[in-house]
């Protein structure tokens, strides 16, 4: 939705917009877990960091020497070991234990410095890509001009609470732009939206053409590129835990800034066994299924 | 329920027992009180009875009553800006007696008011109101030229609003929500074109505006904060005149006359902004504009019965293309009838209807669009009677009932052809209520003013109706269970009883006035962006969301110096006490969300401060400076770590100047210098990367903690009448110079924090940066041309 508001917004009004540096209050790190797996016969990876400074764009520091490990609901333990910079990995090829079955619940238990850090998930259903389609259009406006609009086809399954995650690649790259960020409950919005069982709606399907590097415009595919689309399923919380992400990253300014929503820390589905004051703790753990779908266009 | 209805019982008997007291042989005078020049009513023009040394003054339809012992009196009608009209009357029987007073000289309106002291502000009990005349408002410099009503209230004490680009205004530490803003009696839900740059109020067609801050009378009710009355001219009933003006926005044209001379007059103001017609050769199809209608008739069907019909309709249109946009508008009818049951009784009866709605278009064909719209519409009954007791004693007895239809969305997406209807269910609500108010002279030193209202809302049927389950404080609540009612039955039934009291005691050449106020609020404006918007949402009081209710305290000490009262202090102090006030849950969805509901919370909110208000209304240098030191703040489970937090529109200094000089008779120059401290945001200390995309973070878990710079600004405006001194000119007409932020101040609307724009390879940092956002930065000139003829 906020998508659609900016580029509405976004382009009538002069702004005036200059980048400022202000003190922050210095904070203590909070440590940050980024544990999101999916069934893909890949290399699956959960990252421990801290948190840093707001202005301090260095790669984030690694947070070592933790005990990380996922347990299935039929028995199975998956380990994850510390790979390098806080990256703990697992690896599915050559074991016999999968990460596959919908249904199944996964429980994630971080152990560090004599702290106990827990997660659950559960896997769901992923509905298939049925197509990827690019429609060349004419220019409609400054936002949208003239060229190749892709598209993904898939319907949502019938029955409410289906939750997903729709990522797009681009030549293999994946937009990872916050305005990037498309997820859908049901095949609408929001769980109050009531579309269920349906193809996604326009503005979800139409997502998968990123905007340019300026977020002035949509940047039509050429000829010769590719596009790749995968659907992730992910649970309700992570569905809420995103929508909180993009009320917060969506920053365009601008006239944009009258519609902006108040900063606000997300939400986190990690849960401190023994909390304390001093060491907080961030980040979320979800586990998806994941179908996918790729297309060149060509002349 | 039994307690409330026994409290209004001792009220009414109290009432009467002051009227039998004083039922002894006495006669009335009563009638109304006009401009002579084009019939208007004048509001709140004062009768002075000499040998009583007592008066009474005209209602908001110019009608004024008073009670007296038979005998022959001296009576001055008096009206500021118009010469003092002395009558001799003698008094043996009721007596109806209209009058039409004359504007001082056309030259010299501008610099003298008039010659009697008039210090209602004083020795009036009302406290905590603000009045201003279109003549005070057309003189203040303003944004690229065009007068506006609501940015004009924003230089008066205790209001303010956001910045530049925020809909609405805010009173006394109170949101947009809370103010109620009625035009001739209808609600307006919300009164600005192009996200507040300017005002629905066409300043050609309003005659007179006055904003409660405080001590709000029983009459008046359904939100916390204050009431906008705004009052629609009547049309000219004696000659036919055509107003308008051609400025940097837009251009005014309005027709008024006399349908039947002296018996019925009409008015039809209309505006339209013009920047989209000029920009179109560089906008393709794109384009933003606003336009409305403001129209009145009014009929006098003998001295005791005249009806009043009238009407706003107005819309913003934002397209970028042609089936791809936003728009959203008011529309407003009044019919209003007067009736006099005899002199002392006045009543009118009012029908209103008054909606509102916005709507979004996306979507290049038929196949592939989404389209949504939300609206309100209200049906309204008001009954109202005005008793003119006796010289001690002013009645007003009445009633409103409200009838609301929500729709919160009604939406269509269509994908690939297939088509999606998501429109949520309406919901329905009956809102009203009786009120009693008694104006009472106990001595020459106190005046009291007391009244009891008694509110119900009914949130009714059909609809759905959702019970939800609390989880953590400040997170969305969980949905138990989902019933459909279909028929007009009730769902959940709320009452208030709201006292309302003023004292006014004259203290030597001052007076000091104290009051209380109740207030509950029974729909609510749900908005979960930094500023207001035409997109918040209004939604009702459910089984869910329960009422706002407030109390507000006021104290204030009124003193006038000078010959003529020429100077007017005051210093008035207020504290404000709000319980569940409407906030919403972290990641809150506003937007077709079947369960809104789950997704609000309610809180406390505080809010007190002092007001300081001097006002020169005489000579050729007149103005005001206009003071306020206020905090606003806000408590609510969840948020801020239960603590109390400042408000987006908490506002520690508040300071406003605006000064007029008469250069010449023929030009005169005025000025306004605003300062305003900056308003508090969010700032996160701290970032932290997830999938790639980095987050900001604040460790304190703080809600506006931060404050942006102040805001300062100084306009200035010159009026020019054209032709020679001395020489009459067919047309009344003047021109006006305006610079908008002369000093080219960079005022910061916000400072937000966002990754640099662009994208990076996966596993590389993105940069992240506060940006400070002005809306105008820099001086903005403008030229108008305005005539009357």
């Amino acid at each position: 939705m906020k998508r659609l508001i900016i580029i509405l917004i976004g382009f009538v009004f002069y702004s005036c917009e200059d980048e400022i540096s202000i003190d922050l209050k210095d904070a203590p790190s909070a440590l940050v877990v980024d544990a999101w797996i999916n069934d893909k016969p890949e290399p699956q990876v959960i990252s421990l960091t801290a948190t840093q400074g707001y202005f301090n764009s260095e790669e984030p520091r690694g947070i070592a020497g933790a005990t990380v490990e996922v347990k299935d609901s039929k028995g199975n333990t998956f380990e994850f070991r510390d790979n390098l910079n806080g990256k703990y990995t697992w690896d599915p090829t050559n074991v016999a234990e999968k990460i596959e079955s919908e249904g199944t619940l996964y429980q994630l238990r971080i152990e560090l410095n004599g702290k106990v850090y827990t997660a659950s998930s559960s896997l769901n259903r992923v509905p298939i890509i049925d197509s990827l389609k690019f429609t060349f259009k004419e220019e409609q406006n400054v936002f949208q001009p003239e060229g190749y609009y892709g598209e993904f086809v898939a319907t949502d399954f019938r029955g409410q609470g289906d939750t997903y995650w729709i990522k797009a690649y681009k030549n293999g790259v994946f937009l990872n732009n916050p305005f990037d960020l498309n997820i859908a409950y049901d095949a609408g919005f929001n769980a109050g939206g009531n579309i269920d069982g349906v193809v996604f709606i326009q503005p979800i399907q139409d997502a998968v053409t990123p905007l340019n590097d300026d977020l002035d415009a949509i940047e039509p595919y050429i000829i010769g590129d590719s596009l790749y689309v995968e659907i992730h399923s992910i649970t309700n919380e992570a569905f809420y835990f995103l929508q909180e992400v993009q009320i917060q990253t969506q920053r365009d300014g601008g006239f944009d800034e009258i519609f902006a929503e108040p900063l606000e820390n997300v939400s986190t589905n990690i849960v401190d066994q023994t909390p304390d004051q001093i060491n907080k703790v961030i980040g979320f753990f979800n586990v998806s299924s994941v179908s996918g779908r790729g297309r060149k266009l060509m002349e | 329920m039994d307690s409330g209805r026994q409290l209004i019982f001792i009220f009414l008997l109290s009432i009467f027992s002051v009227s039998i007291l004083s039922a002894q042989e006495k006669v009335t005078l009563s009638g109304y009180i006009k401009n002579e020049a084009d019939g208007e009513a004048l509001i709140g023009a004062t009768v002075f009875i000499e040998e009583l040394g007592t008066g009474t003054a005209a209602n908001i339809y110019g009608f004024y009553s008073i009670t007296l012992p038979s005998g022959t009196y001296t009576i001055q009608y008096r009206y500021v800006s118009f010469s003092t009209q002395v009558k001799t009357i003698e008094l043996i029987e009721n007596q109806r007696l209209d009058v039409e007073l004359v504007t001082e000289s056309k030259q010299l309106d501008e610099i003298v008011v008039t010659s009697e002291a008039l210090d209602a502000n004083v020795s009036d009990v009302e406290m905590s109101v603000e009045k201003l005349d279109i003549k005070t408002i057309e003189k203040i410099p303003a944004f690229l030229g065009e007068v506006d009503v609501l940015k004009s209230i924003q230089l008066l004490p205790g209001v303010s609003s956001v910045g530049e680009g925020s809909s609405g205004f805010n009173v006394r530490g109170g949101s947009v929500g809370q103010n109620l803003v009625l035009l001739d009696d209808a609600p307006v839900y919300n009164s600005s074109h192009l996200f507040g740059f300017f005002s629905v109020f066409n300043p050609d067609a309003v005659k007179d505006i006055k904003l409660i801050k405080g001590g709000i009378p029983a009459n008046y009710g359904g939100r916390l904060s204050s009431i906008l009355d705004v009052r629609m001219k009547e049309g000219n009933s004696k000659e036919r005149s055509i107003s308008g003006g051609i400025g940097t926005v837009f251009s005014r044209l309005a027709v008024q006359g006399p349908l039947k001379k002296d018996k019925s007059s009409f008015f039809v103001a209309g505006r339209r902004s013009y920047i989209d017609i000029l920009a179109k050769p560089f906008t393709n199809d794109a384009t933003l504009f606003f336009y409305d209608l403001t129209t009145k008739v009014n009929y006098d069907f003998n001295d005791n019965n005249k009806l009043y019909l009238s009407g706003y309709f107005g819309r913003d249109v934002f397209r970028f293309d042609e089936r791809q946009g936003f728009d959203w508008g008011n529309v407003t009818g009044t019919l209003r009838w007067n009736h006099l049951f005899n002199d002392r009784l006045f009543s009118n009866f009012a029908f209103i209807v008054s909606s509102f709605d916005y709507g979004f278009s996306f979507g290049e064909n038929d196949l592939d669009k989404f389209d949504w719209n939300s609206r309100i519409v209200t049906y309204t009954f008001k009954p109202y009677f005005n008793y003119f007791l006796n010289t001690n004693n002013e009645l007003l007895i009445g009633g409103e009932a409200t009838y609301y239809k929500f729709r919160p969305a009604e939406a269509v997406g269509v994908s690939d052809g297939q088509v999606s209807d998501i429109s949520l269910d309406n919901k329905f609500a009956l809102e009203s209520a009786v009120y009693i108010d008694n104006t009472q002279k106990l001595s020459d030193k106190i005046t009291l003013r007391y009244g009891l209202r008694f509110s119900s809302f009914q949130y009714m049927g059909p609809g759905n109706v959702y019970e939800f389950q609390a989880t953590s404080p400040g997170e969305r609540k969980e949905l138990i269970s989902a019933n459909k009612v279909n028929g007009r039955e009730s769902i959940k039934t709320y009452y208030n009883l709201e006292p309302r009291a003023s004292l006014r005691y004259k203290v030597g050449n001052g007076s000091v006035k104290a009051s209380y106020t109740r207030t509950a609020q029974y729909i609510h404006l749900v908005s979960n962006t930094a500023a207001p918007t035409p997109i918040d949402l209004w939604t009702p009081s459910t089984n869910n969301v329960e009422p706002q209710l407030g109390d507000q305290y006021a104290l204030g000490y009124f003193r006038n110096f000078g010959g003529g009262n020429s100077f007017e202090t005051s210093i008035e102090g207020y504290y404000r006490d709000n319980k569940k006030q409407v906030e919403y849950v972290r990641g809150a969805d506003i937007f077709i969300n079947e369960y809104l509901e789950g997704d609000l919370i309610s809180g406390d909110g505080r809010a007190y401060g002092v007001e300081f208000s001097i006002k020169k209304n005489a000579g050729n240098l007149n103005g005001w400076i206009s003071y306020t030191l206020g905090r606003s703040e806000l408590k609510t489970d969840g948020i801020n770590n239960n603590e109390w937090y400042p408000t987006r529109y908490d506002q520690t200094h508040n300071l406003k100047l605006f000064g007029e000089y008469q250069l010449t008779k023929r030009t005169s120059l005025s000025a306004n210098f605003t300062y305003i401290t900056g308003a508090p945001i969010t700032a996160p200390t701290s970032r932290f990367t997830i999938q790639g995309v980095t987050i900001p973070y604040d460790y304190f878990n703080q809600r506006n903690n931060l404050r942006i710079p102040a805001t300062h600004r100084l306009d200035i405006g010159l009026k020019w009448l054209p032709g020679k001194p001395g020489k009459e000119r067919r047309v009344d007409d003047y021109f006006v110079f305006s610079v908008y932020n002369i000093y080219g101040n960079k005022n910061p609307f916000s400072i937000f924090f966002s990754q640099d724009q662009g994208r990076v390879v996966m596993g590389d940092q993105v940069n992240t940066l506060a940006n400070q956002f002005s809306i105008i930065g820099a001086p903005v000139p403008a030229i108008s041309y305005n005539f009357v003829f």
